[in-house]
């Protein structure tokens, strides 16, 4: 029997795996890079030209990052606007991740589109003006004076907080969706791992934002 | 006197829009919302004193194995004869499941769950003239599984508490599991191919987004996200990977 792919089901695989790769990798990179900043603005501003300094650099920023999250935000709107939540009815832990999983996708794409206005571009009125990737000498400066306001700093709180959110269930999905995770049992202990590995992503992030305005992170003093 | 207010969802008419109208019955011992109903049917009364049409429902078994009676109850859907007045909140509320076309007060069409099952070959061929012999041995592991599977009685309470199952959008994990019960059997395995074309669809298994409602609420307790995973994986290595064996 010849194999027949239906429009969706290549939309939704492409989706799935969209969101692990290349955008949950590349969020792993970014909180990298971002936790250079640990170390002082000097090794920040260094990692920002080690990434500047990628062959390809164009293709790899549009191909890699551009296209891929276009995709999957675009598609990820669009399932989200098929759901039919009844999380008041039905209020179980997993109906209210698939909820959850959609409000923070809704989060993420209002939030990613003004990070990367405000940073790779800066074209934020009012905000920035200068391009983080642009003025590798700066990128530190840069961030850490949008930082110092504080409405601008509780946003990028709240962005991460989601976007961890999102990850770490998206990876729960990623498997159950592939046909990795199966079992009962199974589904239950790579919850936990995903949960562990949320939780880790969440302080590495937050600790990289807080080393822009307060040196060292939360544990300056100590490091 | 003890009484029992219920409030039913109504529709006179396949096109005729939804009305509540509320009912108050003795309370007896061990009512059960089928005999609340029968007990309405009787004297079609209302709380208010008028006089209308008796409600419509549909029953069989009685003792949940059928399916025919779910409904909504108390914002939850589940059979209706198993549901004890004694365990519900009160004033009791009912209405039809929201995800069939409601033909009639409490009554549903759940064709589509059986043209789900056609489009998804839910039966094994095992018709012919001459002597088949003896079917094949299987592990009692997989009878177990397989005989969790084959409980489904068809009743819809999964699709109805789906947040994707909607206007037909999504075949659902009721033919779902049906595949899996169907593509364990080793004769059902020659037509293993047909069926996960059938959940390969516009409609398809990957429209499900592991709200995991249905596993809680199937009263036959299938374990029915571990038959949307076993298929995923099936349909991921087929459609996905199976190229690579041609
Ligand atoms: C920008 C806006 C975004 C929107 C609107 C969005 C929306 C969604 C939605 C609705 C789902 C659930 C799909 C389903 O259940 O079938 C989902 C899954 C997922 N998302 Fe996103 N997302 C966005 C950004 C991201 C980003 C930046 C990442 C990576 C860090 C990501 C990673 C994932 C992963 C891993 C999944 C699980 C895939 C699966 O279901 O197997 N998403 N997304
Ligand atoms: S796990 Fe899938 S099939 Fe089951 S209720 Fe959730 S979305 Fe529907
Ligand atoms: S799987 Fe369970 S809830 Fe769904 S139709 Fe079958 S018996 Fe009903
Ligand atoms: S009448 Fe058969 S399940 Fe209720």
């Amino acid at each position: 029997m010849a194999i027949r792919l239906s429009r969706t089901f290549i939309l939704r695989k492409l989706h799935q795996l969209t969101g692990i790769m290349p955008l949950g990798i590349f969020l792993l990179e970014h909180f990298y890079t971002n936790s250079k900043a640990l170390t002082g603005p000097a090794d920040f501003n260094n990692a920002v030209r080690d990434l500047q300094s990628i062959p390809y650099i164009l293709f790899v920023e549009i191909g890699g990052i551009f296209i891929p999250l276009i995709y999957h935000a675009v598609y990820g709107l669009v399932i989200t606007v098929e759901a039919r939540p009844n999380n008041l009815y039905y209020p179980y832990a997993r109906n209210w991740f698939y909820t959850i999983q959609r409000v923070t996708g809704i989060i993420l794409f209002f939030f990613i589109t003004f990070h990367v206005l405000n940073f790779r571009f800066g074209l934020i009125p009012g905000l920035n003006t200068m391009s983080v990737a642009h003025h590798v000498d700066q990128s530190f400066d840069i961030v850490a004076r949008e930082f110092k306001m504080v409405p601008i700093f509780i946003v990028y709180v709240i962005g991460i907080t989601a976007t961890v959110w999102h990850l770490a269930n998206g990876i729960w999905l990623f498997l159950v969706d592939w046909g990795i995770t199966i079992g009962e049992r199974a589904q239950r202990l790579t919850g936990y791992a995903c949960i562990a590995f949320g939780l880790f992503l969440l302080a590495v992030g937050i600790n990289a934002a807080i080393a822009f305005i307060h040196p060292g992170g939360l544990l300056g003093k100590f490091m | 006197m003890n009484t029992v207010e219920i409030h039913i969802k109504r529709r006179p008419s396949p096109d005729a829009p939804q009305h509540w109208e509320v009912f108050e019955i003795p309370y007896r011992p061990n009512l059960n919302v089928i005999s609340c109903l029968m007990e309405i049917r009787k004297n079609p009364v209302t709380k208010s004193g008028q006089q209308t049409t008796p409600p419509s429902w549909d029953m069989n078994c009685l003792e949940q194995v059928c399916g025919i009676c779910t409904m909504v109850i108390n914002g939850r859907v589940r059979q209706s004869c198993s549901a004890l007045v004694d365990n519900l909140d009160k004033p009791i509320k009912l209405e039809p499941m929201t995800k069939f076309p409601n033909i009639r007060d409490l009554i549903v069409d759940r064709s589509q769950m059986f043209d789900h099952l056609k489009r998804v070959h839910a039966w094994i061929e095992l018709d012919g003239t001459h002597d088949l012999g003896p079917g094949p041995r299987m592990d009692q592991e997989d009878v177990m599984e397989r005989y969790a599977y084959s409980r489904c009685m068809t009743c819809g309470c999964c699709l109805e508490a789906c947040p994707q199952y909607d206007e037909d959008h999504y075949i659902g994990p009721q033919a779902i599991a049906q595949v899996r019960l169907f593509n364990m059997h080793p004769s059902g395995a020659m037509d293993r191919e047909e069926r996960l074309q059938g959940i390969m669809g516009d409609d398809g298994i990957t429209n499900c987004g592991n709200a995991q409602n249905c596993v809680k609420v199937c009263p036959m307790n299938i374990p029915l996200t571990k038959a949307i995973y076993e298929e995923n994986r099936e349909t991921v290595l087929y459609g996905l990977l199976g190229w690579l064996k041609k």
